[in-house]
């Protein structure tokens, strides 16, 4: 964050010294004027009285001074100006010196090239859909004259209508979808429909105490269904019911009526929903460009040290990256294993074996380890047969 | 052999730590790293604009000098007509109004440019946000940021005013030059260099030095290539058009069009590839593992580099580095660590004990492996 502090500090004080050298042009200029003004009526009057004197001074004023100040004023304000380029540049200085110009030496400059640019085109397009801005992607379909078949735009079109009116508090239409798919619903363990006629039941109560019969109704028809798995949040949506005529707002129920409770079911809403569809819950452009900004300063930094060791082969390597980039947890998608003792990560060809005390090393570390047909687990003291290792997947 | 390979993995575990050691300065960089042009781009806009600004109060101040020097003419000779003095000082008069009238425009006009820098400053400092619901919004906005300009620079002129419909990225875009080169291009395409004329006109003294600090000291390969561009140069100059028309055989004109795109981006100080381009390497690379590669059963749903076009383009990326193990269930997707602790099937399959539990307990205690589709009881798997 320093760096944009520190160009903002130089763009207000560019600010501040055109706004001053506009001020002080104007103020300045108004004098002049209103002295040209004054000695010009005065040359005039001069004339009517016919006073040689009078005009003789007013022209000596006019000449020595007022002609003078003018020239002279004009000339500095056009030099202050000039002067406020050192101002403006130290902005690009500041930009310059806190941000980074060159982020491209971190990639391969080809990297659209060969037919790649169509294929970036349909994940972005992908991405629009998903987010419910279908006439970017339908521009952008016609821009590019990308292929996108039909059914690629269908549930994302109905997912997005949905979560529109859940975000205005309608539950009707995510209701009906849950309806519709409620055999594959539950077949993933998803509480969305429960979730939902839960919610529908709160609004009802939260209306007021006129509406507590229809609410009872409500979850009569609907909540009774749902006992078995949800015994508890039941319990407390009943419980709730005592609280109504005193305010629910000042009950140990307050949290029923919270807002987050809207946040809470889109989310749960796209989250059972993609899975049903089999797709992913987040944008997978999205992911790639926050986890791209997140490794970019990291790459660029390991990018300089290896330049100054002279070590240019390493980033060559299209193998992996020179440097661990932690992303968080919920961007890790994959188990991972790098052997304790060489460090590397398992491959095809060299991959975790389970030795028969328990502990798991890489089979290249195993094949170093052994000397003759004996092997001594790094880590305790068994010693055991190579043979006896066994191939384990993550 | 075995020797070399322990010497990279020094090299590495050395790298490491100086980046380790590096690591809190880097912490507050993700701004910096790909923000430059956000910044630069408005900056080289007022700089120009101050430039513009100088000249005109330039010739406003030679005006006014001109018409004093007129009137200390009249002043100094010895006819002294009143009439004369008085309207040469209305004269003055007029042209110091003029003055004023234009440098508090032009001013007004460099800091409505200095403005712009002020708002994006502003803007990424909301990056810094403690609310993770803001930083989610801003993140999506970078996107649109990112994707604008990437549709941007590739043509996409009707995508882009698609995107800044009901957004707020207008004005941290930048979309005005792109929207210039969009006016050039078409003009060009209907084989009218005109407008390109005009805008190199308007950018003269930037395109020379920009060429005397590029071109020299290139390549004879690059030979032709320098000399179009030099011959671009040559036409506000030369008003005289007719001697370079050949050049400009039927074929040249897209190529016209793409080189005026490129000039255009390396005037801002744009690099060639977009931002949007690194970004979607560097975050492609973070991602990819050798499972996204081991065909659909290893796949993640949820994973980018699984899915169908990113798997492709990240075929010819490096992979990420891992020096530590890091394990997900299979199945589930969760962290396998003490509260979720991998357990090992008969087959050497490993999975979350959480998700395994719950298969069992659905279906009286065995569990189906979803790799090999082997049966075992819950009692068989074996912590480790």
């Amino acid at each position: 964050m320093d760096a944009c502090v520190a160009v903002e500090k130089e763009v207000d004080k560019v600010l501040c010294k055109f706004t001053a050298f506009q001020d002080r042009s104007s103020l300045l200029i108004r004098g002049l004027y209103s002295d040209l003004e004054n000695i010009k009526k005065q040359i005039d009057e001069s004339e009517a009285s016919d006073d040689c004197f009078t005009l003789r001074d007013s022209i000596n004023l006019l000449q020595n001074q007022i002609l003078a100040r003018t020239k002279e004023i004009i000339t500095n304000l056009s030099t202050e100006h000039r002067d406020l380029h050192s101002s403006v540049s130290k902005v690009g200085k500041a930009i310059d010196k806190n941000f980074t110009a060159d982020f491209a030496c971190v990639s391969h400059e080809n990297f659209f090239d060969e037919g790649k640019q169509d294929m970036i085109n349909e994940v972005i397009c992908r991405h629009y859909l998903r987010e419910g801005c279908l006439n970017v992607a339908e521009t952008l379909i016609k821009d590019t004259g990308i292929d996108m078949p039909e059914d690629a735009k269908v549930p994302f079109l109905e997912l997005n209508c949905i979560l529109t009116s859940l975000k205005v508090h309608d539950l009707e239409p995510a209701l009906e979808w849950a309806k519709k798919n409620r055999e594959k619903l539950r077949a993933q363990k998803s509480s969305l429909e429960f979730k939902l006629h839960r919610l529908a039941y709160i609004t009802l109560i939260s209306e007021g105490q006129h509406r507590i019969k229809e609410a009872i109704e409500y979850a009569r028809r609907h909540l009774t269904g749902f006992v078995h798995q949800h015994e508890k949040a039941i319990q407390t949506l009943l419980g709730c019911l005592l609280y109504v005529r005193s305010g629910l707002e000042n009950s140990p129920y307050a949290d029923l009526l919270s807002s987050c409770q809207w946040i809470e079911i889109c989310e749960v809403f796209t989250r059972d929903a993609c899975a049903l569809l089999g797709l992913s819950v987040e944008s997978p452009l999205a992911v790639c460009i926050n986890a791209g900004c997140t490794a970019l300063p990291v790459l660029l930094n390991i990018k300089q040290v290896m330049q100054q060791q002279q070590v240019h082969n390493m980033w060559n390597s299209k193998e992996e990256l020179p440097i661990e980039i932690d992303l968080g947890q919920n961007y890790r998608y994959h188990s991972i294993f790098a052997c304790p003792i060489l460090r590397q990560q398992s491959t095809e060809s060299n991959p975790p074996m389970r030795l028969i005390c328990g502990h798991i090393i890489s089979r290249d570390a195993l094949n170093k380890l052994t000397t003759g047909n004996k092997l001594k687990c790094p880590y305790c003291p068994v010693e055991q047969s190579p043979s006896d290792a066994t191939h384990i997947y993550f | 052999m075995k020797f070399s390979e322990n010497i990279s993995v020094f090299n590495l575990v050395f790298f490491i730590n100086l980046y380790l050691f590096a690591y809190n300065k880097i912490k507050a960089s993700e701004i910096s790293s790909i923000e430059h042009p956000t910044l630069k781009v408005p900056y080289e806009v007022l700089n120009k604009r101050f430039r513009l600004a100088q000249k005109s109060i330039d010739r406003e101040l030679c005006h006014v000098t001109n018409a004093v020097s007129e009137l200390e003419k009249v002043l100094i000779s010895d006819t002294k007509d009143k009439n004369q003095i008085t309207s040469l000082i209305g004269g003055v008069m007029e042209k110091l109004n003029s003055f004023k009238r234009k440098a508090e425009d032009v001013t007004q006009e460099e800091i409505e440019c200095g403005r712009v820098i002020k708002r994006r400053v502003e803007h990424l400092k909301e990056h810094d946000s403690t609310s993770p619901a803001v930083i989610c919004q801003w993140r999506k906005l970078r996107l649109d940021r990112l994707l604008m300009e990437y549709v941007l620079r590739a043509g996409y002129y009707n995508t882009a005013s698609e995107l800044i419909k009901g957004s707020p990225i207008k004005d941290l875009t930048n979309l005005d030059i792109f929207l210039v080169a969009n006016d050039v291009e078409i003009s060009l395409k209907n084989k009218d260099t005109s407008k390109c004329l005009a805008w190199c006109h308007d950018n003269k003294s930037k395109l020379r030095k920009h060429a005397r600090k590029h071109f020299t000291g290139q390549d004879q390969a690059q030979m032709q290539a320098v000399q179009q561009c030099m011959a671009l140069l040559a036409f506000p100059v030369n008003t005289d058009v007719s001697p370079y028309k050949e050049l400009f055989s039927e074929s040249r004109w897209d190529g016209l069009v793409t080189q005026f795109r490129e000039e255009n981006l390396n005037l801002f100080q744009i690099s060639t590839p977009s931002a949007f381009s690194v970004a979607l390497q560097a975050g492609l690379s973070a991602l990819k593992t050798p499972h996204c590669y081991r065909g659909p059963l290893n796949h993640n749903p949820d994973c980018p580099v699984c899915q169908k076009n990113l798997n492709e383009l990240a075929s010819s990326l490096p992979y990420a580095h891992c020096s530590q193990s890091r394990l997900v269930c299979h199945i589930s997707g969760e962290q396998l660590n003490e509260h979720n602790q991998p357990l090992m099937l008969p087959n050497g399959y490993v999975y979350g004990q959480k998700a395994l539990e719950q298969m069992a307990s659905e279906n009286d205690g065995f569990v189906l492996c979803p790799r090999s589709h082997q049966t075992f009881t819950l009692v068989e798997a074996e912590k480790y």
